[in-house]
């Protein structure tokens, strides 16, 4: 996972588990984000990129690495790691879930159960949003450690309408970015894209230059869900196609055990052009290990 | 084994609060060849006099006795109707030419139908009633000896004789193609029979409909051919008495091929073979060729074509509807040909430049849209033109102007969703962070209940069709019974 124009300081805060953050989850949750703040932030000159980094052997996650165990190339250019974290960092987790007609009925019940049990899930520090889509895209519920109210919100919302998923992934990144917690994004649809105004290259673009990891489950049919399945390897998620939704709580609780088991790796970007594509290699010094990070990251504009 | 030659596909994309559907209809001409020996059975004679009836009696508009009556046949008591109908067309103009052939709509050859002596001196009787020449016409004279006439049928004579003396020389041609029309929008399921006669096989049209929902296949269904049977009783309009039917040159014929085709999109009903025959007998139609144009623009949305690659369909059933970039290549070209016509069509513009933008000629697209733009006077097309044109601005890179265009289509829709999310995408791919964050703000605080007139952009692909029901109606008023009138 990637980040640029971040400044140190904030990359610091980041590192803490519990900077900035309530730990009463029935607490409100933080005020919306300033956008006026974030310009402040974002506007530095300084840049850092994050990498979420996940690490396994034979299949068993890799711990106890630091700094000195990772290899990054940047376009080909070796990078000094400055900071690795793992299992620290509180999550931000981003439900986006298609409400569109084809979910209505048994669906929209296991959807609740799966997003109810991802909710459970959460530690106290953990914020959770709620975002859903049909033609509308709707924010049901903002970034909040009050979980509580994120899992009211999955049981009121209703199945009607068309499909605009890539309209809801935009929405599902940018709540992801309205924090500058770690943040997991889990898309759900079961269908095409039928009625978004942006394109699935746009928003793959956005991805691309958003430290946002978003993982994906979409039912199976006769197309293939290629949007779904670029957003997840371009984030370093994971794609899952599900024949039917019935066991959808035990793949969203799959996915929350799978990122917390990254690391997450910083640098500051030496050598390389600032702008444009950048190709990101991410190797583990001294062992056979198995490393799944994001191919690389868009900057500038 | 028939080959499918046409699909419609009915969208209703983005329709605020239902799944966006979709009907496509696949019809199976027949293979214009000649006809195995079969007989006519009796009663479909007997179902051409019942139609007759019908088309008198029902009142356009109306769910009367009369629509509900052939609503109640069978998919192939209509295929066979369109055989009879057609050679009833026929001998209307000339009772004594014997004509007992028919050509299927796209085939080169025609096929003899086998009546017998009788059936051919009965469809003559019916003929000469149909045309209102019965006690006039001295092709006529002596028919009556094959037969009596019924009521109805006596009524239907007077009827069309007396529309004959003032004029009107297509009583039953022009009423039947109502009558199906009314049909065709009841749009009752039909019953399909598991065997069906060669002689149908080989020659009457076939329908079949696909519905589509949220971009996927939900059904696929037999149904009737109405329009099938409207269009030809429509061809068989002819100017003046003797002539050939030219039915492009009559002023009814057109407006029902505006107003049925502008139905067919309003309620997602792609019906290709439809637009493919009006410009057949339109050619230069600036409207017909402007709605040939959507109709293309609307099968290369991701609905339709999503819904065609997962389709599944009977063997030997195809789809004619090509990809999406072919499909925008070919609603580029209608919406040139209706510009070439009539150059200052607003909608047309900026239909063009939409469908300009999404086939990569970004530059034309905006030369389109700033036409479309300066032009544009009612609120949606306004909307539009700012939407797609900041769309085309920010890929060529002018991001200020981009800017400028969906801040304009914002101003004119505050409760929409779309511009706002092109402005957030706008400011996080130019890095400003906070403006997507601001963006995305104001969206996430719209209405929680929202309706398709908060964003037109849900309603493009029906909103060429928007006078559809106003256009259908005026093509029936002329035509309703004096007691609904």
């Amino acid at each position: 996972m990637t980040r640029r124009a971040v400044v140190p300081l904030t990359l610091l805060l980041l590192l803490l588990p519990t900077a900035g953050r309530s730990q009463n989850p029935a607490a409100p949750s933080r005020p919306a984000p300033d956008p006026a703040a974030q310009s402040a932030i974002f506007s530095s000159k300084v840049e850092a990129v994050r990498v979420d980094v996940l690490v396994t052997d034979n299949n068993q996650t890799v711990r106890g690495l630091g700094p000195a165990d990772f290899d990054i190339l940047d376009n080909g250019v070796p990078q000094q790691v400055d900071l690795v974290s793992f299992d620290e960092i509180p999550l931000n987790v981003i439900l986006a879930l298609d409400m569109s007609d084809s979910v209505a009925g048994d669906r929209l019940n296991q959807l609740r159960t799966a997003g109810g049990a991802i909710l459970g899930a959460l530690h106290k520090s953990d914020q959770a949003a709620l975002v859903t889509f049909s033609e509308v895209v709707r924010r049901e519920a903002p970034l909040s450690t009050n979980v509580e109210s994120v899992r009211a919100a999955l049981n009121q919302v209703d199945a009607s309408g068309a499909t605009a998923l890539v309209d809801g992934t935009f929405a599902g990144i940018m709540v992801g970015e309205s924090d500058a917690g770690r943040a997991l994004l889990i898309v759900f649809s079961d269908g095409v894209d039928t009625s978004s105004w942006l394109n699935g290259d746009t928003v793959l673009d956005a991805a691309k230059r958003s430290d946002v990891v978003a993982y994906a489950v979409a039912v199976k049919s006769a197309l293939k869900p290629e949007f779904l399945r670029d957003l997840t390897s371009f984030t370093a998620g994971r794609l899952f196609e599900v024949d039917k939704t019935a066991n959808l709580a035990a793949i969203f609780l799959g996915v929350l055990d799978e990122f917390r088991q990254r690391y997450l790796v910083s640098y500051t970007p030496r050598g390389v052009a600032r702008d444009g594509w950048h190709r990101l290699e991410v190797r583990v010094k001294n062992r056979r290990a198995a490393v799944k990070a994001r191919p690389g990251y868009l900057a500038g504009s | 084994m028939w080959r499918l030659g046409l699909v419609s596909c009915l969208v209703t994309v983005a329709a605020f609060g239902s799944a966006a559907d979709a009907r496509c209809q696949i019809r199976a001409p027949g293979s214009g060849m000649r006809l195995p020996i079969e007989p006519v059975a009796e009663m479909r004679i007997a179902r051409l006099e019942h139609w007759l009836g019908s088309v008198d009696s029902h009142n356009p508009g109306y769910e009367d006795r009369a629509l509900l009556d052939v609503a109640e046949w069978t998919a192939d008591d209509l295929r066979s109707l369109w055989i009879d109908v057609d050679v009833l067309a026929q001998l209307m103009r000339k009772p004594k030419s014997g004509a007992a052939s028919v050509r299927p709509e796209g085939q080169r050859l025609s096929s003899t139908v086998n009546y017998s002596s009788e059936q051919r001196k009965r469809l003559v009787l019916l003929a000469c009633a149909a045309a209102g020449i019965l006690d006039t016409d001295v092709q006529c004279y002596g028919a009556t000896r094959n037969g009596g006439i019924d009521e109805p049928l006596s009524r239907l004579a007077a009827h069309a004789a007396s529309a004959r003396r003032s004029g009107e020389r297509h009583y039953v041609l022009r009423r039947g193609a109502l009558l199906h029309t009314d049909l065709a929008i009841l749009d009752r399921d039909v019953v399909a029979t598991p065997s069906t006669p060669t002689v149908l096989r080989s020659i009457a049209p076939q329908a079949f409909t696909m519905d589509v929902s949220d971009g996927r296949q939900v059904d696929f269904r037999q149904s009737g051919v109405h329009w099938e049977i409207a269009r030809m009783l429509l061809d068989n309009v002819a100017p003046r008495e003797e002539q050939k039917p030219e039915p492009g040159l009559d002023p009814m014929v057109r407006d029902w091929y505006r107003a049925t085709a502008a139905w067919m999109q309003l309620r997602g009903s792609h019906d290709t073979h439809h637009l493919d025959h009006a410009r057949e007998l339109l050619r230069n139609d600036p409207d017909i060729l402007f709605l040939s144009g959507t109709q293309h623009e609307t099968l290369a949305d991701a609905t339709i074509q999503a819904a065609m690659r997962s389709a599944v369909v009977p063997n030997g059933v195809s789809f004619n509807m090509g990809s999406e970039r072919d499909e925008l290549r070919q609603a580029d070209g209608f919406f040139k040909r209706a510009l070439e016509i009539k150059p200052d069509a607003v909608e047309t513009r900026l239909r063009q430049g939409r469908v300009q933008g999404e086939l990569g000629r970004h530059a034309e697209a905006a030369s389109s849209l700033e036409q479309a733009t300066h032009a544009a006077t009612s609120s949606p097309m306004a909307y539009y033109a700012d939407l797609f044109l900041g769309a085309e601005r920010e890929a060529l890179g002018r991001f200020d102007l981009a800017r400028t265009s969906y801040e304009s289509a914002a101003a004119l829709y505050p409760r929409a969703q779309s511009p706002l999310i092109a402005l957030s995408q706008l400011a996080r791919r130019t890095g400003d962070r906070a403006g997507a964050l601001r963006s995305m703000e104001q969206l996430f605080a719209l209405p929680r209940v929202r309706d398709e007139h908060d964003d037109p952009w849900w309603m493009y692909y029906l909103y060429q069709a928007r006078g559809a029901d106003a256009l259908i109606d005026a093509v029936r008023k002329p035509f309703l019974l004096k007691e609904a009138q």
